[in-house]
């Protein structure tokens, strides 16, 4: 009888171990990234979640306005001509929120003022600045940019702040220009400022705003 | 003496072990599609492409069956191999051994049954009875082997091995021989695929690409018909569906037609409803990418110069099948190829049907995860387009409420969806609305799309269920006075069609009394790197939706287009 037992016992005792082994399908969290989206209030927004309005990259430190397809002034659409202070060609550009048509002074003042993500500080990104939001591997046929965090980005070019660069070529003879960054290849060239390419903005975030970014970088990597 | 009984019986038992084992656990990781708790096993069961192993491990338990029943007639294997059973427990054997036999030929039976594919009415309840005979089998095992365990420990083990010692060489080369025979016999069945000869006609013949093949010289062409089973709802929810074929080539472009019969012409596309809380979307599975009932029918078409089982090798099984990547969402595996990619188009009945295209789509090598993205698609992808698109009509989805992105600028032009609001009157007064829907608003629903079901396929057009982006304004809260229970279409039409590669395959389908009827035209080969040149050999797979975003019909045999 006690061997039988023993067989018994042995026998229970797998199928037990099989019961705790069943398994119970949880799909998986979001991981911690390289960058973090920001709501138009300041408010960090999880990385499946949405809509945003700003993007933060903790490689550089910058914050990137994201860009809609809703017709507000950060509608991806909406491309400029390059003007700042003395410089530039003004309203070269197409968008429904001037009366005028678009430059790239037009979106940085209405930008400010509008102040999203608490940030009232928006400017034209340098050419490295851009060149770092760069991802050589996009989805297929998108924009070589992080498409995850960067959606409606147009495979066209985007304005940086660096001009009076001398053109050539075609455009020669319009003189200077300033520095785009083509967000097909990921190069940069020279185009004239009268050209209609696109924008999107940058920033550094505040003390306020980089000290609540700092806190949840570090609870996420908890 | 040649072969030594309790050898062969050996060896037939171990052989049968070994394909026991393997089909019960490749064929329970397929079953989990269709019955999903099965994942709770996912730690016993094996993960990738599991179709091919388990045709083999079916033809293996086959061989071993015929051979036991023929060695048995010739009295060439032992009366009984077995240390003499207490009379309880030999009594239970025996009846266990005969159970066994019954659900083992039913498995066999059903199996090949639905390797050939049958009718496809009675593909449901053959796959019912493939189940549950393979259910069956799991718990013999457990029973025939603890049995034997509980009375003679490990010593049993010594009996059914022992014989093993005195294998002849004559008999392990005819086993090996077998095996041989055994993997060529899989390699000529594996070969059996559907024929579909495409008629060639002159290049100045024109085809409407309408959906009604009211050309002649479609009447000329060879229709075949492929039963697809193991989607979503369908004939009285058996989600099978038999799909009748047809193709005409003049040697640049190709010509293809699809009949399959879905008694419901599905157009409510993931519908918004105002409630008291604002805009929610109507779902039951959404988000959790599997819906099933707010859904528009859907058919796919895959093209691949491999003709592999498995929809050329690109289902791979399991909750996590590539280490690296992310879990499927809901466990049950992901769409992709090793090496190489496989054409993937897709028809939707109102996303893509207006634009009178199907969406080109490519199944290729599994893409890198991106950290912003909640669904990973692996090796699923859509090619590259150039602009024209739709949208979903919602600045970010949740499924407790969303904020859509435009209203309509002429209430009027919403009216002819109001019906499902109307007949639905629950939504206006459950403020506290849980989308979880109960039985009888899902009812209100059904009888709503009976309806629908007898109207013609020009009426189904005049409810597109888009919203035409310039038909619509901005969203803006103090803009949106919409009645609770008010409903709006969730997808935005950009601009009329695709242009780009996505856009390579013309198609159009019109339902009618209780069938789909989709004409589709393409370049027999585009030059775009993600599309298949369609030549002779090349092998197509088809798979209906019936209001489902990813439950599909499938078909094992491949279908081999022969072109002249």
């Amino acid at each position: 009888m006690m061997p039988f037992c023993k067989r018994l016992a042995l026998l229970i005792f797998i199928a037990v171990v099989i019961y705790f082994s069943l398994y119970e399908h949880v799909p998986e969290q979001s991981a911690p990234a390289r960058f973090v989206k920001i709501d138009r209030f300041g408010e960090l927004v999880d990385n499946w979640h949405g809509p945003w309005a700003c993007i933060y990259d903790s490689k550089t430190g910058l914050v990137w306005e994201n860009k809609s397809d809703d017709e507000s002034i950060h509608d991806a659409l909406w491309t400029y001509s390059w003007q700042q202070q003395q410089y530039g060609v003004e309203n070269g550009g197409d968008c429904y929120f001037e009366l005028d048509r678009c430059d790239t002074a037009d979106l940085i003042r209405r930008a400010n003022n509008e102040a999203s993500c608490g940030i009232d500080q928006w400017r034209l990104p340098s050419a490295v600045e851009l060149r770092s939001i760069v991802n050589p591997s996009p989805k297929a046929g998108q924009a070589s940019i992080y498409n995850d965090f960067f959606p409606h980005t147009k495979r066209g070019d985007y304005w940086s702040s660096e001009h009076e660069r001398v053109l050539t070529g075609v455009y020669k003879h319009l003189g200077h220009g300033a520095v785009a960054i083509d967000f097909i290849s990921g190069e940069q060239r020279v185009i004239p400022y009268r050209n209609a390419a696109f924008v999107r903005l940058v920033s550094r975030p505040d003390k306020k705003l980089t000290r609540k970014l700092e806190q949840a970088l570090k609870a996420k990597q908890r | 003496m040649l072969f030594p009984k309790k050898s062969v019986w050996a060896l037939l038992h171990a052989l049968a072990i070994v394909a026991v084992l393997s089909a019960l656990a490749t064929g329970l990781r397929i079953a989990v599609l269709d019955y999903p708790f099965l994942l709770a096993l996912n730690h016993f069961l094996p993960q990738g492409q599991m179709h091919a192993l388990h045709l083999y491990a079916g033809a293996l338990i086959s061989l071993v069956a015929l051979l036991y029943v023929l060695l048995s007639l010739s009295r060439a294997l032992p009366n009984t191999l077995r240390p003499k059973l207490k009379k309880k427990s030999g009594r239970f054997q025996l009846v266990l051994s005969y159970c066994m036999r019954v659900a083992l030929s039913l498995l066999l039976i059903s199996g090949w049954l639905l390797f050939f594919e049958p009718e496809s009415s009675a593909i449901d309840a053959i796959k019912k009875v493939h189940f549950y005979a393979a259910v069956f089998m799991l718990i013999y095992l457990v029973l025939h082997s603890a049995g034997y365990y509980l009375e003679y420990g490990a010593t049993i083990l010594a009996w059914i091995s022992k014989p093993f010692l005195k294998l002849t060489r004559r008999t392990v080369a005819i086993s090996l021989l077998m095996c041989v025979l055994l993997v060529i016999f899989i390699k000529v069945i594996v070969q059996q695929h559907h024929q579909l000869q495409v008629l060639t006609i002159d290049e100045n013949k024109h085809i409407e690409i309408d959906g009604l093949m009211s050309e002649a010289l479609w009447q000329q062409a060879e229709a075949i018909t492929v039963q697809t089973h193991s989607g979503a709802n369908f004939e009285h929810g058996s989600g099978a569906t038999p799909v009748t074929i047809r193709a005409l080539q003049n040697g640049h472009d190709i010509y293809m037609h699809f009949r399959w019969r879905d008694e419901t012409k599905s157009l409510e596309h993931l519908p918004l409803i105002k409630t008291e809380q604002g805009w929610k979307v109507l779902q039951q599975g959404f988000k959790d990418f599997d819906e099933r009932r707010y859904y528009e029918d859907k058919f796919a078409v895959i093209l691949s110069d491999s003709c592999e089982l498995n929809a050329a090798g690109t289902a791979h099984l399991g909750p996590k099948p590539l280490k690296d990547k992310p879990k499927h969402w809901t466990g049950k595996g992901y769409h992709y190829r090793k090496h190489g990619l496989v054409d993937l188009w897709q028809w939707k009945a109102v996303r893509s049907n207006s634009m009178q295209l199907m969406d080109d789509n490519y199944i290729g090598e599994p893409v890198e995860a991106r950290a912003g993205e909640r669904r990973y698609t692996a090796g699923y992808q859509q090619d590259a387009k150039e602009s024209g698109a739709y949208k979903m009509n919602w600045q970010w989805f949740y499924s407790d409420g969303i904020v859509p992105k435009r209203l309509a600028i002429n209430k009027q032009n919403l009216a002819p969806y109001q019906g499902l609001a109307n007949e639905s009157a629950a939504f206006s007064t459950l403020s506290s609305l849980d989308l979880d829907l109960d039985l009888d608003l899902d009812s209100d629903l059904d009888s709503d799309s009976d309806s629908d079901s007898d109207s013609d396929s020009d009426s189904a057009q005049a409810t597109p269920w888009v919203l035409p982006w310039f038909d619509s304004q901005a969203y803006q809260a103090q803009q949106d006075d919409y009645a609770p229970g008010s409903i709006m279409p969730s997808i935005l039409y950009v601009s009329n069609q695709f242009e780009g590669d996505r856009a390579h395959v013309r198609a159009f389908a019109r339902w009618q009394q209780g069938y789909w009827s989709l004409e589709l035209f393409r370049k027999l080969d585009t030059q775009s790197v993600k599309d298949i040149a369609i030549s002779d050999g090349v092998c197509m797979w088809v798979a209906a939706f019936d209001r489902s975003q990813i439950a599909h019909t499938r078909h094992t045999r491949p279908i081999e287009l022969n072109i002249q």
